[in-house]
This record gives C-alpha cells, sequence and structure tokens, in this order.
C-alpha cells in the first residue's frame, strides 16, 4: 500500500499554501505570516488530483494511512495517527485534520497535540470550524507582515500550547471573555492577551476566576495593563497567595491606601510572579527557601481550616475569661480564637 | 466598577447584648458592629517596623514573618502528673525532649574539648567543672525545626491532673538559666499566668516559692493553673505562697530573702500585640502605659535584686525585641542599685547558654548584655530576652 506514494515527498509549506489559494478555502489562514516561497517553486500540477480534493469528495470517511501521507505525515506519523483515531472511534477524524491543517500547523505539531489531547479525535469537523473561527473573530490572530518568516501566529500558538481548547464550545469561551471584559474590565485587547498567554482560564471556574482578579486588584493593589503583563491567569491562587502574603509579612509588600499610596516602593507584579522560586526568593524575598516553605505549609493548612470552618459555620463563644494581656506563655485558648476577623488583615 | 465585596473582609454583625463592662474591655470583637479605623495590631507592627528594621536590620523581616505566623508551641512535662506514658505518647508523634538532647550534644563536646586541653594544661581547672549549671529535670518536648505539627490539649490522669503545659518553649530557657539548687527560695515576682512557676515547680528543688502578680483575675489564673497541675497534697504543703501585690514593694517588705529571683516583667508582647486586637497594649487608650513600661521594668527588677541574697541570681526575662525594654533596663537597673542602693550586681554570661541550645532556638547575635531568642519560621518560638545577674553583697 505504501509503495506506490513512496515516491511522493511529504508536501511542503508552500504546496499547502498553493492549496489553499487553489481552492480558496481560508483566505486568512494566508494571512498569518507563511512565507509565500512559492514564487520560487514553481509545481503547476499533481499527477493525481489534489490529496486535500480528495479528502474534500470524502467527508467523514474511514481515515487511510495512504489520506494521512498525503497529507504530508511521515509514516511513523501517520502509523501513531491512525492508531489513535481508530481506538478513540472518533467518525469526523479526516475534517478534524483538515481544520489543523488549514490553519498553518505543520504534521508534527499537529501528532503533538492529538498526543496531548487525544480527545480531539472525537471532535465534529464543523464544531472544530467553528470554534476556530470564533477564537480568530476573538482577536487571537495577530495581523503579522510578510517580512516576518514564518511567525506561528497566536492562535497556532494557543492551540498548540493548549490543544484542550479546541474541546470548549464557543459559549464557554464567550463566558470568560465576558466576564474578562465585563467584571473585570480588561479591555478587548488585554482579555485576548489573555486568552493567548493562559488559556487555561477557559477551564477555570468562573467565580474562582473573578476571585483571583479581585485579590490582585483589591489585596494587591495592581491595575488591569499589570496584571496582564504579568500573566497573572498562569498562577494558582494558593501560589499567587503565597507569594504575595510571604512578601507582605516580610514587610516587602502593602496594599495602597484609598489614594493608591503605600509607604514602601512595591515590587512589580511582574517580578513576584514571573520568576522561578529560586530567582523570587533570592532577589524580591530576600529569605531562605526553608522559611519559605514552612510558610507555604502553614498558608495551605490555613486555607484548609477555613474551608472546614466556612462548612460548619457556627457562633460559638470564645472563652470568657479572656483576659490575656501580657500572656505570652500558655495555652488555653482553643484553635477558633485563631479566627477572630482581623486575621486576614495581617500585614 | 462592579466590584463584589469577597466575604472573607467583611464583618459579622455584632450580636447585640447589652452589658455593663469596663471601660477598658468594652469594644471587644464579638460586640463590635466596626471596626475601628486603626486597629492596635497595625499601630503595633508599624511601631515594630519602625524601631527593629533599624535595630535588627536584616534580620527583621524574617523575624516580622514568624510573629505574624502561627506560633509553635513546646510541651511542658508535668511530672506531677501520675499517668504513666505521657512522654512516650507524645514522642510517638515526632517530638523531643529539646533539654537533655541540647544538652547531651553539649557535654559530649564539650567532654572532646577537655581531653583536647587536658594533656595541655593539666595546672588549670577542669572545664567542665567551670561549665555553669541549670535547673534541673526540666523537660520540655518540641517538633523538630521545620515541623508545623500542633500539640492535642492535655488530657487529666485518674486524679485529675494534667500531663503537660503547652506554652511557647522558649519561656522555659529564664527558668533553666535561673539554676535552681535543692533547697533554694525561689521569688517568681510577676508569675501570671504561671507557665514559669510551673516550669520551676518541675525541678523539685524549690524549698519555698513566692509567686506573686499585680492583676488579681491573672492570679486566680495562676491559682487555677496551678491546681489543674499540681497535686492538692502538694499545694497544701504550703510550699506556694501566692499574692496579688504590687512587685515594686516586695524589694523592701523581702530585702535578701531569696536565693533565685525570677522578675519576668509586664512587657510590649510584641508577638501577641501584632496578631491579637483585644486589649492591646498598643491602643490609643494605652500609650501612656505603654511608654512608662521602661521605667515599671527597671523599678520592678531592682524589687527583684533588693530580694535577693547574697549570692543569689537574678533572671529579667521579657517577651519583646525591643532594646529599650530589655538591654536598656538592665543596664539602668545595675547603675542604680549600685548609686542608689549601693548593691554591687554582676551579669553573668549566658553564650555558653545559647551556644547548647542553638539548634533549636533562633539567637540573636551579639547583644551587649543578655541572649534574645529571635521568631523565625522554622523554629517560631520567642521573642524571648533574658539576662542573668548575680547579686554580689
Amino acid at each position: 500500500m505504501y509503495s506506490t506514494e513512496q515516491h511522493l515527498l511529504p508536501p511542503s509549506i508552500s504546496q499547502i499554501v498553493r492549496w489553499m489559494w487553489r481552492w480558496s478555502v481560508c483566505p486568512v489562514a494566508v494571512s498569518r505570516g507563511y512565507m509565500p516561497f512559492c514564487s520560487t517553486q514553481q509545481k503547476p500540477h499533481q499527477a493525481n488530483p489534489s490529496p486535500i480534493s480528495q479528502v474534500t469528495h470524502r467527508p467523514g470517511n474511514q481515515l487511510t494511512l495512504c489520506s494521512l501521507l498525503k497529507m504530508g505525515f511521515s509514516e511513523t506519523q501517520a502509523k501513531e495517527m491512525h492508531e489513535g483515531a481508530t481506538k478513540s472511534r472518533g467518525k469526523h477524524v479526516h475534517s478534524v485534520l483538515t481544520a489543523l491543517l488549514l490553519l498553518g500547523l505543520n504534521p508534527s505539531s499537529i501528532l503533538k497535540i492529538m498526543q496531548k489531547c487525544p480527545e480531539v479525535y472525537s471532535l465534529k469537523g464543523a464544531d472544530l470550524q467553528q470554534r476556530i473561527d470564533h477564537l480568530r473573530k476573538m482577536g487571537l490572530v495577530e495581523g503579522v507582515s510578510l517580512s516576518v518568516p514564518l511567525f506561528p501566529g497566536s492562535l497556532q500558538r494557543m492551540i498548540s500550547r493548549y490543544p484542550k481548547v479546541m474541546l470548549l464550545p464557543v459559549k464557554r469561551v464567550n463566558m470568560v471573555s465576558r466576564l474578562l471584559r465585563e467584571k473585570c474590565l480588561f479591555t478587548i485587547h488585554q482579555a485576548t492577551d489573555i486568552l493567548r498567554d493562559s488559556p487555561e482560564v477557559l477551564e477555570q471556574d468562573l467565580s474562582k476566576l473573578e476571585y483571583k482578579f479581585q485579590y490582585a486588584y483589591f489585596r494587591m493593589g495592581v491595575r488591569q495593563p499589570e496584571m496582564v503583563k504579568a500573566k497573572l491567569f498562569r498562577l494558582s491562587l494558593s501560589e499567587l497567595r503565597c507569594r504575595h502574603c510571604f512578601l507582605e509579612q516580610r514587610g516587602l509588600y502593602q496594599t495602597p491606601d484609598k489614594k493608591g499610596q503605600t509607604l514602601i516602593l512595591n515590587p512589580p507584579l511582574k517580578d513576584i510572579l514571573c520568576v522561578s522560586e529560586e530567582t523570587y526568593l533570592v532577589q524580591v524575598a530576600m529569605a531562605d527557601a526553608d522559611e519559605f516553605h514552612v510558610f507555604r505549609k502553614l498558608m495551605a493548612r490555613e486555607q484548609e481550616e477555613e474551608g472546614r470552618e466556612d462548612e460548619y459555620s457556627s457562633d460559638e463563644e470564645l472563652e470568657e475569661d479572656k483576659d490575656d494581656d501580657e500572656d505570652d506563655d500558655g495555652l488555653h485558648r482553643r484553635k477558633r480564637h485563631w479566627n477572630t476577623g482581623y486575621k486576614k488583615d495581617r500585614k | 466598577m462592579a466590584a463584589s465585596v469577597l466575604t472573607r473582609f467583611c464583618i459579622n454583625k455584632s450580636k447585640g447584648s447589652i452589658r455593663f463592662i469596663q471601660r477598658r474591655y468594652r469594644v471587644k470583637t464579638k460586640w463590635a458592629a466596626t471596626r475601628p479605623t486603626f486597629p492596635a495590631t497595625e499601630l503595633a507592627l508599624h511601631n515594630f517596623d519602625t524601631s527593629y528594621s533599624i535595630q535588627l536590620r536584616d534580620l527583621w523581616p524574617s523575624i516580622r514573618v514568624a510573629m505574624l505566623s502561627e506560633q509553635k508551641y513546646g510541651a511542658l512535662i508535668n511530672s506531677f502528673s501520675s499517668a504513666p506514658n505521657v512522654i512516650t505518647e507524645l514522642e510517638a508523634q515526632g517530638c523531643k525532649d529539646f533539654i537533655s538532647i541540647d544538652c547531651t550534644r553539649n557535654e559530649v563536646h564539650q567532654s572532646s574539648l577537655d581531653s583536647m586541653t587536658s594533656h595541655r594544661d593539666s595546672a588549670e581547672l577542669d572545664p567542665a567543672a567551670l561549665q555553669p549549671s541549670m535547673s534541673p529535670d526540666i523537660k520540655c518536648l518540641v517538633f523538630p525545626k521545620g515541623d508545623i505539627s500542633r500539640f492535642n490539649p492535655a488530657r487529666p490522669d485518674s486524679s485529675g491532673i494534667l500531663g503537660y503545659y503547652l506554652l511557647d518553649a522558649a519561656s522555659v530557657l529564664p527558668v533553666l538559666a535561673l539554676d535552681v539548687q535543692p533547697g533554694h527560695t525561689v521569688l517568681d515576682l510577676c508569675a501570671a499566668p504561671g507557665g514559669k512557676t510551673l516550669a520551676l515547680l518541675q525541678t523539685h528543688s524549690v524549698n519555698h516559692l513566692w509567686a506573686n502578680d499585680l492583676s488579681g483575675s491573672r492570679t486566680m489564673r495562676l491559682r487555677r493553673t496551678l491546681q489543674s497541675y499540681l497535686p492538692k497534697e502538694f499545694l497544701e504543703e504550703n510550699k506556694i505562697h501566692i499574692t496579688s501585690t504590687d512587685g515594686r514593694q516586695l524589694g523592701m517588705t523581702e530585702e535578701k530573702s531569696f536565693e533565685r529571683v525570677l522578675v519576668d516583667v509586664p512587657c510590649t508582647t510584641d508577638r501577641h500585640s501584632a496578631m491579637v486586637e483585644e486589649n492591646n497594649i498598643f491602643k490609643r487608650s494605652r500609650t501612656k502605659e505603654r511608654q512608662k513600661l521602661p521605667l515599671l521594668q527597671t523599678q520592678l527588677l531592682l524589687a527583684g535584686i533588693q530580694a535577693t541574697r547574697g549570692g543569689g541570681n537574678i533572671v529579667y526575662s521579657t517577651c519583646s525585641l525591643s532594646q529599650l525594654q530589655n538591654e536598656c533596663v538592665v543596664q539602668k537597673a545595675i547603675s542604680l542599685a549600685q548609686r542608689e542602693l549601693g548593691i554591687t550586681v554582676q551579669v553573668q554570661d549566658l553564650r555558653w547558654f545559647a551556644q547548647c541550645f542553638s539548634d533549636t532556638f533562633h539567637f540573636a547575635p551579639q547583644l551587649s548584655v543578655g541572649e534574645l531568642v529571635l521568631p523565625h519560621l522554622c523554629a517560631n518560638f520567642g521573642p524571648i530576652y533574658m539576662c542573668k545577674l548575680q547579686r554580689m553583697n
């Protein structure tokens, strides 16, 4: 089965571009930085009808190794793809792959995506195309000048980095985008940047997303442009809280007052979040790793206990004989005594 | 902007019970409908930031975060309890008696030093004899460095006596430094709520203990503590005398009566003031009281010195980092004692002591007088300051 196709080389990028032009499938895709090398290479006709036309003539049909090879996969890649497709029992793998190719992803990237996220096999081609179009409408395509060679656009980058985004319905993407724009007051441009840099936000619980934003806005006094620059949404809330509270309790970070003023100069958010833990400890917090690890353990326990207390919220009376002035030793308070209303306000 | 207020930042409405209470206690968390605009804890922290960043420099951020985090406790073993397995049960949870561990390690180190120097100068006194001693038989279990496990509350044994007392492990150090030997009469000038008093009694060397505290309610608390930890027979033996008077008077009334005096003065209780709002000494209404503290502390220490016999030891301790309440008070008291009362007092070096326990606690480097335990996240005890004095005449 392979013998007849052995002489065919995998199609170059230029060929794909020409196929797309010829079949007028996706004019927009062309503008995304795919250099038309084709001006130097002329291959006016194919011996057989273009593989793409073959594919489009047989929508949703059984995926053959032959068609995979025609799409540009190597033999090993094609075998792996075929295996994955049959395992998932997806019925529209052809159209899915077409859509991905149209996006301008090369065969090895596509294989990587399928390995990372095998659920993509089970998608419908039309759904996928709709989602990709929607993301594109949201501005996830950067207009790149043709003079920049092979600059993969933001859409390809996002999908390669985070293939799960293809599994999400358009409605979900819309909800997240609306939250960012309407409740968090990011500009459209900023919202696009967030989706591009941290596509994980699309899968997060909306209230948790909002809470994280509010934590940064009110508790840390950070504004939207800084949040985008620091890729705030890439970090989990617990890690954000940990790094911030560690600095705050060391006296190196202060929540700005009503007028936005602080007594000290707060380190910029990207210096706190975008660096490795070692760099953060050495340059920003100026502390030992042991100290930070103990702090993290303490915070984790505190969060866990707060979570449990919210569950069993009670208005137990605290012990009456709270004559604790100048009480330096002795533990006869219950653990709940720690949970005075001011505990959260530690600076 | 539509900012939904996070529930964690809100206060629950007061329960609204009308009661007649003392002015000092009038605004309590559970009855307050609004927060004070500048909570005393914030004022305290601001005060600390200003003074300690200069005094402690690079060490201050680590101390600050430790003081704002959950404190680490130690379990002072109550040898009066008849429960058989208190220590083994605690050790099974992973903690160890830091006193015996640090001391044996120090003895081993000392004996290796002895063997090195002994053939060099046989004429010199045996170094081991020169090594100062400390109060015996006190056991305090702590979890290892970096371990944040908590202790369970102590359980009563068959006679209702509790097995251990939970306290800041660093609070035991002044009692150890006091070096109570058998037959000694001991005065605890500001005894409440009773942790150090209890530790003194664990030595089983106290012939007679006088525990005093100014506040009546705190003295009651001291009594209750002792009742929970000591068998009735022991309490009835009249070995312990509890009073509720001004400690400064005791200097004159009980002159030269005690071999050992512990002066654990009222101070700004730094850790407590940074965390707990109720009755905080940094409240604006208590500013005068706070500013007069160093004077009060000096007077109490002087009284303690007066009450000591010749050759006796006095240990001065606070739970504050402030130089004004620590070294300055000690130095003032020493000079006043010399000038006004003709009493010569000598500072006893505690560096060996700090070295002995340096594995369990973080000590401040190079104080002019005394030793200071610094809070650190890996060993979140303290702050405790202590200074040992000896009356010479």
